[in-house]
């Protein structure tokens, strides 16, 4: 019963202290993608010129794309590209990044 | 009385010396124009080039759906689509977009009044022969086509392909923006004497640019035929349709009102966006071949990105390995800017016409649209730039002022004096200057 108590606390430590596992702060993430991204993929993530959208995907998607870039494995022709953009992404920011992704609208000003 | 003759000189040195401040400032009596910036145009797809008739009418294309046109009472049509458009008049099954590629430039003939002929830029599969197995090989693949616009202005007919061999870039390279499509110049614009001037780029193959019987990374300067200028000056065995060569990727083109002066804006590699001044028959001094110019074997043999192109480094190491222009050319055509070493995706460019641009008259604009890669701001903006007389130098560059930051793709004058900019955002915009 001990270790049962034991391993539930430590189940919820982790869960507190992880925080990559939870849902990333929207905007935070949209900072940063205004920083790095808006440049190729436009407002929003709508995708400009030939740079794809990735507005509209789920967490687990933009998430595992930037994990996999910032890995150094190629996905697709701009690959190169896209891994020197998501090498210096840290866990959170890639969670804020997808966070603000599964939502964003291009709203014409 | 002593005091107040003095306090009266003080008074007069005060006002003499504020007034000579605001001389000095340059601001007192300067015509600035107010310019604001309204939308014309949005829900596109990728719109890349425009082209006005006198009377307002604009075309315009979108790069993976094809050329419209917008009346001066506002309603559009679709005239002629790329495969597997819908929606449009008519359409090339040959045409195609991938990556950077596809419907381009487009501009009426000087005559268009009498002769309604339209010329487009685009990508095709139509003359790719026995070529475009490989990346290192030739590719015709991008075209320019000329039409006849009905005068109800819902069709376009009689299609002639007058340029059937610009190059292109068949298959994904071991390059940053390495898919294929990339870098087909694309800006094509109507020069003094009514002559066809054709933006190209290099397609990412190293030794295009400095190889003039290939067309890729030069400027052509034809008739409505397709027909060389007369008076071209390639170098020795050069097509003869080449005005300039040793080019990156021409997607800015236009004359300069005050002497006809070609000039163009191209996108640095990472480094030195440049505007530069043409001379007929000079070298833009772009050669991103390998083993050339103390350089080693580069992926793929294009040393366009190198060294590391994998990796953020200092602009002016990277310029230092592959210079936009590089001196060791002794036709090299210097250029007027070069955007401080950055690169920030210069393409577009513009003259600025009318007296309502007031000081801004006779500037080059230049659309800026990104990439804010390592240390480099992104861009974003519209320069305008005011180049001096022998087009060697700018004497100031100025952001033109339009509260807002999109990628601006395609800028051209309209019959109204006013600058039209698409973007890649997908909209058009009237920039209005008064």
């Amino acid at each position: 019963m001990k270790r049962f108590a034991s391993a539930l606390a430590f189940f919820f430590f982790c869960l507190t202290f992880s925080g990559y596992s939870f849902a990333g702060d929207k905007v935070a993430g949209e900072a940063r993608y205004k920083k790095s991204c808006i440049a190729c993929h436009g407002p929003a993530g709508k995708g400009a010129a030939s740079y794809p959208k990735i507005s509209g995907r789920e967490v687990s998607y933009v998430k595992s794309k930037l994990e996999t870039y910032r890995k150094g494995i190629k996905v697709g022709p701009n690959s190169s590209l896209m891994i020197m953009m998501a090498k210096p992404l840290t866990d959170e920011e890639i969670a804020n990044l997808a966070a603000y992704l599964k939502d964003a609208r291009y709203v014409n000003n | 009385m002593k005091i107040k003759f003095i306090s009266a000189i003080i008074a007069f040195g005060m006002m003499f010396g504020f007034a000579f401040n605001a001389q000095a400032d340059g601001h007192q009596g300067m015509n600035v124009p107010s310019i604001s910036a309204s939308m014309v145009m949005s829900g596109l797809e990728n719109p890349w080039d425009m082209a006005f008739l006198a009377d307002g009418t604009m075309f315009y294309t979108e790069k993976c759906k094809g050329l419209s046109v917008r009346t001066k009472g506002g309603k559009t049509h679709a005239l002629y689509g790329m495969k597997g458009s819908k929606g449009y008049a008519a359409a090339g099954k040959d045409l195609f977009c991938d990556g950077q590629a596809g419907m381009l430039g487009v501009v009426p003939d000087r005559n268009f009044d009498s002769n309604r002929t339209l010329y487009v830029y685009s990508t095709s599969t139509k003359y790719h022969g026995s070529g475009c197995k490989t990346n290192f090989e030739k590719c015709d693949g991008n075209i320019v086509m000329k039409f006849k616009v009905a005068k109800n202005l819902k069709s376009v007919s009689g299609r002639t392909d007058i340029v059937k061999d610009i190059q292109y870039k068949p298959f994904e390279s071991d390059q940053p923006f390495g898919g294929p499509g990339a870098h087909n110049g694309g800006r094509i614009r109507i020069g003094p004497g009514g002559y066809l001037w054709v933006g190209t780029g290099d397609r990412h193959r190293g030794i295009c640019p400095q190889d003039n019987s290939l067309l890729c990374g030069v400027v052509l300067r034809i008739d409505g035929d397709g027909n060389a200028h007369p008076e071209n000056n390639p170098p020795a065995g050069g097509d003869k349709r080449i005005y300039t060569y040793g080019h990156r990727n021409v997607q800015g083109i236009d004359f300069r009102p005050m002497d006809g002066r070609a000039f163009t804006a191209e996108h640095g590699p990472w480094h030195n966006d440049e505007i530069t001044a043409l001379v007929n028959g000079g070298n833009g001094g772009w050669d991103p071949a390998e083993k050339r110019a103390g350089r080693a074997a580069c992926p793929d043999m294009y040393c366009g990105y190198e060294p590391n192109q994998k990796e953020g480094m200092d602009p002016a190491v990277r310029a230092a390995y592959t210079p936009m222009s590089d001196t060791r050319f002794g036709d090299l055509m210097p250029p007027a800017w070069n955007n401080n070493g950055f690169s920030q995706g210069t393409g577009s460019a513009a003259f600025l016409k009318g007296s309502n641009w007031g000081v801004y008259e006779g500037r080059l604009a230049a659309g800026i649209m990104g990439i804010g890669f390592g240390d480099t701001p992104t861009g974003l903006r519209i320069d305008m730039y005011d180049i001096a007389a022998d087009g060697l130098s700018i004497k100031t560059v100025v952001r033109m002022p339009l509260g807002m930051s999109k990628r601006f793709r395609g800028l051209v004058m309209g019959p109204d004096n006013a600058l039209y900019a698409a973007t890649d955002e997908g909209e058009i915009y009237k920039i209005s200057a008064q």
